[in-house]
């Protein structure tokens, strides 16, 4: 097995070797990022001026403007990324991080992206949604040949359509997104546009799914369907950033799915509508208000709303097994069975062993018992009031009305007005009329008539 | 087993002559069962008794029952055995036969009408004389000679009785010990079983699960408990096997450790062991024994050298003067004599016959030796490996399903049959330490004698596989 540090050391060889050093001073400097939390917005210093957007738990990759032209550097390459305190995953990604970063451009930009591979192995990049030039699409040995490791290759094309993209490998595809590359682009438009609303804050994340053994770090490349780890931007509830926005804020959330199912995205509190996907902006005739929309494999929606409900408001995918971690689908369900007395002879052969699951499973989110190395709980996070109970894709949009413009840092749970919080009822509560709780009973005598076909009238 | 060459048993009918008897020859006051105890203190660190009279019997007696007030060790279940067992009492007797014999040789005699046994293989010649004073008088010093060597001939074979008495109630106490753990293990694997098929059934009672599972943890355990049975049987049937052995009237007052004793840090190391049991062999000795008294039998008196035994085939064809090439040497030597003065060719053949025995006996007991030595070896290898790699992993695994129970990654089941899994790894591993036990008997035994057709003990580790019942 070559080690992490030995595919950077090939890389630097290799550029060493092949590259001259005024061949490696015309190539935009690397930019690589070390942390996973949400970095601000990066404003443009050059170029065209935009609003520009949040990545949740990413950030924008910085460009040089050369000649008129936008230059990016990606670098292909194995990262540590860390999934949620406490686990951390070994991925490939871009410039340090899975996903990369987020690439953001205006309607009409001159593009030049170059990528460097670090892997060890060969890749694309194919620029999701774009218009672009066939020989620009990125799809290995359809419109161009595989960029080698150690290898650098430059796409060049022209920002034709505002809108939400994204970018992932064309080259042993199933493998490198599994692995977690991929990435956000946003192509903002140069002026006000008919069908894009200028917003106050912008959000994006892409939705990815991984497959980790309990106890490991490298994903299962292999896994289609049984994933452990449903994430935002490659982070797991509750290592995933809340949301936080300003009283009557007007957001947008973009979302892109490149999992291998679809993931029904779930607001609550406020209304929102589809107001474009990775085909470009709805009309506005074509919009409807929703609180959940499915995004399918492949595809993108940014969601828009006013927020003008304060308060800490869950935003998650509503396939409830989504917003956990790492559980075994095939462990029996234990609810009403009763364990006395069991539990103790159980414990007697396996020390620290305890009775779980009788009740239900919320136990599980409490309980704070050893698990394998680098795994999750399964549900987990803390709020105000307690155990959250959640994993997986969920977050939090916290809709502040002092949070300052342009501010996107964590207010902190949200202090409810007295009286608007549901609560305990101190009163009696009469017993309710009830059916019987046992289990039927199969000794009943059920006379069954079975009619013995006769003959082949039927036919 | 080639009989003496010549073994010859005399009941005389004296007509008594009270002054013809020789003061020289009487019984010896312990009937030559001194040599025998300090052999076996030597060779076993135990001490032998006879018991003879009621006195003795009595001493016996109260040392056994002090011996079995505790729960007893492998050392001290040997000692009740040499104090006790009645078959090697019995034994004993045939010292006492040999002794009568060889003080009646070296007794004067009266004349008399004798009944002599001539034995040549399997030839038994019968014949009766009337023998006269002198004759008897010539003939004394050989036939006390004789009479002598079957004596020490029989008290070699005694003290092999004893070592093999020792050796087998060694391993008798060893699968006694070994089968108590194994069975208390087996109850535990049940113990899980029974956990599971418990909960399976409350599990149907709840709903929550089908028949078909429900059956699945049920015969888990009817498995179990069958294993439980067999080791309950395996168990009985040691421990009788050891009661036996230590010949107790009274087997409820036999206590027995629970645990086997720990392997040794470091497998003992044995140099030269194949040159020691050449030199410490009982059998090479009695070999010796009637190599020397068949010398003296032919009327070999002149020993020109010493030949190893071992290259008797090599020797023969060799000449003389080259020295055989050899980086060490294992030697088994016995006289060789000139044969070329006796001139007695049918001398010559016996002397050789009994030389390529002696070759027989000599290879045998190497090979004896070298296969114990390397059972051994190999056994205490097998033993630690399971004790310090396949129990610890399995310990690993258990905690680890445990982490993964605890995040609700696998169920309870899933831990119930691992926990059966590592039962069994446990169960390997003490069935691997009593065959590293058993093996080193067979050792100590194959330096005194053949260990007899028991050196193979039979390994028998449950696999750690087969006793799971893993789903
Ligand atoms: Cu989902």
């Amino acid at each position: 097995m070559t080690s992490r540090r030995d595919f950077f050391k090939l890389g630097a060889a290799v550029a060493a070797a092949g590259v001259s050093p005024a061949a490696m001073a015309a190539l935009p400097e690397i930019v690589s990022m070390d942390r996973a939390d949400t970095r601000p917005p990066l404003l443009p210093p050059n170029g065209r001026p935009y609003n520009p957007v949040v990545t949740l738990n990413g950030w924008t990759l910085p460009w040089r403007m050369r000649n008129g032209v936008k230059e990016f550097h990606l670098v292909a390459e194995p990262v540590v990324r860390e999934i949620a305190p406490g686990m951390k995953a070994h991925l490939w990604g871009y410039n340090g991080q899975s996903p990369g970063p987020t690439i953001e451009v205006v309607e009409g930009d001159r593009v030049r992206i170059y990528v460097t591979n670090r892997l060890p192995e060969h890749t694309t990049i194919h620029w999701h949604g774009q218009r672009l030039p066939n020989g620009m699409d990125g799809v290995g040995g359809l419109t161009q040949p595989q960029i080698r490791p150690g290898e650098t290759y430059v796409y060049e094309f022209v920002a034709r359509r505002p809108g939400t993209f994204m970018y992932h490998p064309h080259a042993d595809e199933m493998t490198q997104m599994a692995m977690g590359m991929m990435g956000f682009w946003v192509t903002h438009p140069k002026g006000p546009h008919p069908l894009i609303d200028p917003v106050d804050r912008d959000f994006c994340l892409l939705l990815n799914a991984y497959d980790v053994d309990p106890g490991s770090a490298t994903p299962s490349v292999n896994t289609m369907l049984d994933f452990n780890l449903w994430t935002f931007n490659s982070r797991a509830f509750p290592g995933i950033d809340s949301l936080n926005v300003r009283l009557n804020d007007r957001v947008r959330i973009r979302v892109g799915n490149l999992t291998m199912t679809n993931h029904p995205i779930h607001l609550h509190g406020m209304e929102f509508e589809v107001t474009g996907t990775d085909g470009g902006a709805v009309p506005k005739s074509a919009r409807w208000p929703e609180v959940t929309t499915d995004i399918a494999v492949g595809q993108m929606r940014q969601i828009e709303f006013v927020a003008d409900a304060e308060g800490d408001w869950a935003f998650h995918c509503h396939k409830s097994h989504h917003t956990m971690n790492a559980m075994g689908h095939a462990v029996p369900t234990m609810i009403g069975v009763n364990q006395d007395g069991l539990a103790e002879k159980i414990a007697k052969l396996i020390p620290d062993y305890m009775a779980m699951g009788e009740r239900g499973m919320a136990d599980m989110g409490r309980m704070e018992m050893p698990l394998p190395d680098n795994t999750l709980p399964m549900m987990t996070g803390r709020g105000p009031f307690g155990p959250v109970e959640m994993g997986g894709m969920f977050t939090v949009l916290k809709v502040r009305r002092d949070q300052r413009r342009g501010d996107y840092s964590d207010p902190g749970w949200y202090g409810q007005p007295p009286g608007t919080r549901a609560q305990l009822w101190p009163g009696a509560v009469a017993d309710p009329v009830r059916a019987s709780g046992d289990a039927p009973d199969t000794n009943t005598d059920i006379e069954v008539t079975v009619r013995k076909p006769a003959g082949h009238s039927g036919h | 087993m080639p009989a003496c060459p010549v073994s010859r048993r005399l009941l005389a009918l004296t007509l008594a002559s009270a002054s013809l008897l020789g003061g020289c020859a009487t019984f010896s006051p312990d009937g030559g069962f001194g040599a025998i105890q300090s052999e076996t203190a030597a060779r076993a660190g135990r001490d032998v008794v006879w018991s003879r009279d009621d006195a003795t019997r009595a001493q016996t007696r109260a040392r056994v029952e002090a011996l079995l007030a505790h729960p007893l060790s492998a050392d001290d279940a040997v000692q009740i055995a040499l104090l006790n067992n009645p078959g090697l009492q019995a034994r004993f007797n045939a010292l006492g036969l040999a002794e009568a014999d060889w003080v009646a040789a070296r007794r004067l005699p009266n004349p008399g009408v004798s009944i002599g046994r001539l034995t040549r293989g399997s030839e038994v010649e019968w014949d009766r004389s009337l023998h006269l004073n002198l004759a008897w008088l010539l003939t004394m010093p050989l036939r006390a000679g004789i009479e002598a060597r079957l004596f020490e001939q029989t008290r070699r074979a005694l003290v092999l009785d004893v070592l093999r008495l020792a050796a087998d109630t060694r391993k008798a106490w060893i699968a006694a010990v070994a089968a108590i753990q194994s069975e208390a293990y087996q109850r535990q694997a049940m113990d899980a079983a029974a956990a599971g098929a418990e909960l399976a059934a409350r599990m149907a009672r709840a709903g929550n699960w089908s028949k078909l599972k429900e059956a699945r943890e049920q015969a888990f355990h009817a498995d179990a408990a069958l294993a439980v049975a067999r080791a309950g049987q395996s168990r009985l049937q040691a421990r009788e096997r050891l009661v036996r052995l230590l010949g107790l009237e009274h087997p409820d007052t036999l206590q027995l450790p629970e645990r086997l004793p720990d392997l040794p840090a470091a497998l003992p190391s044995l140099p030269d062991v194949e040159q020691r049991a050449m030199d410490s062999r009982i059998d090479l000795q009695m070999v010796r024994l009637q190599a020397d008294a068949l010398a003296k039998n032919l009327g070999l008196a002149r020993r020109t050298r010493f030949i190893n035994v071992l290259e008797l085939g090599a020797i023969s064809n060799a000449s003389n003067e080259v020295p055989l090439q050899r980086g060490y040497e294992i030697s088994f030597e016995l006289p060789l004599f000139d044969w070329g003065q006796s001139r007695v060719v049918a001398a010559e053949s016996r002397y050789r016959q009994m030389l390529e025995r002696a070759r027989q006996t000599a290879v045998d007991a190497r090979s004896e030796v070298r296969e114990a030595c390397a059972i051994r070896q190999s056994q205490y290898a097998v033993a630690r490996q399971l004790r310090d790699e396949l129990v610890p992993l399995r310990q690993r695994i258990s905690e680890e399903n445990l982490y993964r129970y605890n995040g609700m990654l696998i169920s309870v089941f899933e831990l119930l049959a691992d926990a059966r899994e590592q039962i069994a790894a446990v169960n390997a591993a003490i069935a691997a330490q009593r065959d590293y036990w058993l093996a080193d008997a067979d050792l100590q035994m194959a330096l005194a004698g053949s260990p007899g057709p028991a050196v193979l003990t039979p390994l028998s580790p449950a696999s750690a596989a087969s006793a799971a019942g893993a789903h």
